[in-house]
């Protein structure tokens, strides 16, 4: 059995990062103890990576804050109810789960024709918290919920997400599940998402990771040499699976896709595969160190196929670990030869956008994974990003981002989890021609320059949607440049529509103007 | 007529008239207090809600809430934008008082806004944060209202009738007001939870306008605030919801001696349309020539184009049964104008909001007692989707007017074609279009034909 050290670089990161798994306790520990994270920055990006060397990071409270997400509600609802043979339960008051609300239309959208299979049938329940349950307690609830669950659809998972409320009250989930689940064939998976436990969304993410871990992922009955693990964000689309899979499929291998849109058996057999391999590392981490770590899975965290040459280095990452070094160079060169002449045509027409001789500059609101894959990838086009925003910084990407500082220069990195109005105020301050925006954030999109999304959702099949390899890697280049050629909605909209905030606020140029230092 | 025998279903299916729903429930089709405030406010123009909740409520509801609302992004104080004290652990320890306080006073500095409602959620309910006292700390800086509307307290519906309660308790003033004539406010129409919302004010508005009626619709107008300010000065409040509104207008007519007239749903089509205006008409002293000669010009047009589509009804689906899945207002308005301008049959109706059981009785009468057909639905008070869908299972019906939750499966799960007309609503983006008056009636017919319609 291959025990990997996945890091290319070699780098003294394994000893740093202690191992993680813990897998006796309910669940991970947050985000800000494992992994010094943060959502609080602005300033040079080295500075930031200075402070992170030296155990400087810290999440001080801010003054006016926004609603950025909680560790629930920052899409761990919205991946869980996509598994197709599992039901979720919230156990929460009624609104925690309304989000989730859209839960049979998800893939709907895409045909059948591209693969998606029409067989599956996943739900959701809510407890529906009451203020007596709050006072007396909700176990009841919860059993009732679990058994509703398997008579209705004897589903090969129970998912348990908790809340505030069941944080708060003091209930005792695993005692619930202990008993319970002797009278239930599902397998019942608690995961530990109260949003008052972390500051950090992200904390989300390894507490869903915890939990597949310890209640899901069988100990391996025999290895596949062919099989990759790839963990699907939202923010890839159906298109981006399909050039994941095509590519992988040229080296004979195979992908499992999880957790968005899997079933419960793809989660059984990560511990079989012959790879981990990141699409967004600061969403994998856990998951990749925890395979590694149980079941000697090795894993790679960087790069993520965004870009020719992120690409390029994920397959031969891949291709190492599956015995493909041959193969890989092969298909690296026929796919070169098929689509650099597209890619070269877009950077032609970037270099025509050209005023004075200087590059496109591009503000990008990204998650850290994706802000250290998708850099170099505008390097690639001929684009300049003086400046990019983050989600999130800890302490697991620190080699990456210097990498990136030393090979393209120092530029101004802000980190917060959509707060809306410190990324106006960047946004306007730093008046880039492109921003990339999640729209989720609010106003900010609301320009007289050029402004289009960040990423696509899983939902969109349309191959001009694309951004994954080589073929996403065109196609959202040539997405970049159509909104250079109409800003009409958004520069209407803003001569139009009044401003978020008060003028002041967008003349001053300190997004952190509401930082409170004293803490 | 009104025998207790017509109240249940011929069926024998179980109305679900005494069941509230408290326990476990699948996708229910409503969100949480919090949620209910939070739309309400954003459907304020210059209204902007201060979130004292985990950081997540916010986010969550731009999807639970906006975006089920017709896919509405959040705007300039919604979704990621609203103010929120994002409380952790450490404010359930230490509270989270300062954190709001700050957090209030920096949303009044840098928000172009002027009606700042704090909404608790779960969190300083629970830990015990006198939330009052802070907000009157504020009270003289500028128009703001505590709601207190943790999820665990009621939905979101419900979150509409506490929003009215906070604004008429805080903010309305104590002493009466001259009341101005032929003036009205319109109450009833929940912001996002009906997800036609806007459209359907305006519409309102519209009709009540051209009879000669001031109306005030309070949401989707520039300067919001003004028009709260002057609910006080009208002659009468009118409230289209067997429950939502009801007990704002109640509450008004205690404040200020204000009157009200209820309706049980939103005017759909000709039928309901000339019911509610001559009723309105009446009670405001209206000429009966104005209002009549009103509804003859728009009779007039309406009818005319409710001919066009005949061939195709006739020839392709006429007498067709419906099922209706939907809150109380749309579920009782649909029900009437497809079985009594279209000539369909109801075959199952299902009320999925939730309302209280005061009213349930009166919602059934309402259908029951006004069908021009000799067929009698099942009416049914059903809130969780699993049995809504179960319900749906081997009936007749050939069309279904529900949430998009539905949409996707409606033909393989029923062979019905699909119509989305209640929350949630992701697969239609919703903005000017309505379903109310005379306009939105022959909106409907569209909806319907346009589903089957093809070369004869």
């Amino acid at each position: 059995m291959v025990h990997g050290n996945g890091h290319h670089r070699g780098s003294c990161r394994k000893n740093k990062i202690k191992r993680i798994l813990d897998l006796d306790k309910d669940t991970c520990p947050n985000r800000e103890q494992r992994a010094n994270g943060t959502n609080v920055y602005y300033g040079k990006a080295s500075q930031l990576l200075q402070d992170a060397k030296e155990g400087n990071i810290n999440i001080p409270d801010r003054k006016f804050q926004q609603s950025g997400g909680c560790v629930l509600n920052f899409y761990l609802s919205n991946r869980v109810t996509t598994i197709r043979d599992a039901v979720t339960i919230f156990n929460a008051p009624v609104g925690c789960s309304a989000g989730s609300l859209g839960y049979r239309e998800l893939y709907r959208g895409v045909p059948e024709a591209l693969g998606r299979t029409n067989e599956y049938n996943n739900a959701w329940l809510t407890t529906n918290l009451q203020q007596e349950d709050v006072i007396y307690g909700a176990s009841e609830k919860l059993r009732d919920a679990i058994l509703k669950a398997e008579e209705r659809y004897h589903p090969q998972a129970i998912f348990i997400l908790t809340s505030c409320t069941t944080g708060i009250i003091g209930e005792d989930i695993e005692g619930t599940v202990d008993e319970v689940q002797a009278e239930v064939n599902a397998k019942i998976v608690p995961i530990h998402c109260e949003g008052i436990r972390s500051r950090l969304v992200q904390t989300g993410y390894d507490a869903f990771w915890h939990a597949i871990l310890k209640y899901l992922v069988k100990e391996p009955e025999k290895k596949q040499d062919d099989l990759v693990n790839v963990a699907s964000m939202l923010s890839y689309t159906w298109q981006d699976r399909l050039e994941i899979k095509r590519l992988l499929g040229k080296l004979g291998l195979r992908v499992n896709f999880i957790p968005e849109f899997a079933t419960v058996s793809d989660f059984e057999q990560l511990s079989e595969a012959a790879v981990t391999a990141p699409i967004c590392p600061t969403y994998t981490d856990y998951l990749s160190r925890g395979l590694e770590q149980k079941y000697g899975v090795p894993y790679f965290l960087y790069p993520s196929p965004v870009g020719f040459s992120s690409t390029d280095e994920w397959l031969r990452n891949i291709a190492k670990y599956t015995g493909k070094e041959d193969e890989v160079e092969k298909l690296i060169e026929e796919e070169h030869k098929i689509w650099e002449p597209k890619l070269n045509a877009i950077k032609q027409e970037f270099v025509s956008l050209r005023k004075n001789g200087e590059k496109p500059t591009v503000l990008g609101s990204l998650g850290q994974g994706r802000l250290v894959s998708q850099m170099p990838y505008f390097d690639e086009l001929g684009l300049a990003t003086p400046a990019a925003m983050a989600q999130d910084f800890d302490d697991l990407l620190i080699d990456e981002l210097e990498e990136i500082v030393e090979k393209s220069g120092d530029f101004q990195l802000m980190v917060n989890t959509f707060q809306a109005a410190e990324q106006a105020n960047v946004t306007t301050n730093l008046d880039p021609d492109l921003t990339l925006t999640c729209p989720f954030q609010g106003g900010t999109w609301e320009r007289d320059n050029n402004v289009t999304r960040i990423h696509s959702l899983r939902g969109d099949p349309e191959p001009t949607s694309a951004q994954a390899g080589y073929a996403g890697a065109v196609a959202f280049g040539n997405f970049l440049l159509h909104a250079f050629k109409n800003r009409s909605y958004h520069k209407t909209l803003s001569e139009k529509t009044e401003k978020s905030y008060k003028d002041w606020w967008y003349e001053q140029d300190n997004p952190l103007y509401y930082l409170n230092e004293s803490k | 007529m009104s025998s207790k025998n017509t109240i249940e279903n011929q069926s024998g299916i179980d109305t679900g008239i005494n069941k509230f729903e408290k326990e476990s429930v699948e996708a229910p089709r409503y969100s949480c207090a919090l949620a209910g405030v939070y739309g309400t406010t954003l459907g304020i123009r210059g209204g902007i809600p201060i979130l004292h909740s985990g950081a997540g409520c916010g986010v969550g509801q731009l999807f639970g809430t906006l975006y089920a609302g017709g896919e509405s992004a959040g705007g300039n104080e919604g979704g990621t934008s609203t103010p929120c004290s994002c409380l952790v652990e450490e404010h359930v320890i230490l509270g989270g008082e300062e954190k709001l306080r700050n957090l209030i006073e920096s949303t009044i500095e840098i928000a172009n806004d002027e009606l700042f409602v704090v909404t608790s959620g779960c969190v300083p309910s629970l830990i015990g944060d006198d939330v009052d006292q802070v907000v009157d700390e504020f009270r003289d800086q500028a128009a703001i209202i505590h709601v207190n509307a943790p999820g665990f307290k009621a939905n979101s519906s419900e979150g509409y009738n506490l929003f009215w309660d906070a604004i008429i308790d805080q903010l309305l003033p104590d002493e009466y007001l001259e009341s101005e004539e032929k003036t009205v406010n319109i109450f009833g129409v929940v912001p996002y939870n009906h997800v036609y919302w806007k459209g359907d004010l305006l519409t309102i508005k519209t009709l009540l306008e051209s009879i000669g009626i001031k109306t005030n619709i309070i949401f989707t107008e520039k300067n919001g605030l003004d028009h709260i300010k002057k609910i006080p000065q009208a002659e009468y409040n009118i409230v289209v919801n067997p429950w939502l509104g009801v007990r704002a207008v109640e509450k008004l007519e205690e404040k200020y001696g204000t009157p009200f007239i209820k309706f049980p749903n939103v005017p759909v089509g000709a039928k309901q349309t000339a019911e509610f205006l001559r009723i309105v008409g009446e009670k405001l002293s209206i000429p009966s020539e104005t209002v009549e000669n009103y509804i003859a010009e728009k009779e007039d047009w309406y009818y005319r184009l409710m001919e066009y589509p005949g061939d195709a009804i006739i020839l392709v689906r006429p007498n067709s049964f419906y099922a209706v899945a939907a809150e109380s207002s749309y579920a009782i308005a649909f029900t009437k104008f497809l079985a009594n301008e279209l000539g369909y049959l109801p075959d199952i109706i299902q009320i999925t909001d939730n309302p209280p059981i005061e009213v349930r009785e009166e919602i059934i009468r309402e259908i029951r007692d006004n069908l021009d057909t000799v067929v009698q639905p099942d009416i049914i008070f059903e809130a969780d989707t699993y049995k809504i869908r179960k319900n749906l299972e081997n009936r007749p019906f050939l069309f279904l007017f529900s949430s998009s939750i539905e949409a996707p499966t409606s033909i393989e799960d029923y062979n019905a074609l699909h119509i989305p007309i209640s929350y949630p609503i992701y697969n239609r983006s919703v903005l000017a279009k309505h379903y109310s008056g005379y306009d939105g009636g022959l909106t409907v017919v569209e909806d319907v034909v346009s589903g089957f319609v093809g070369p004869l």
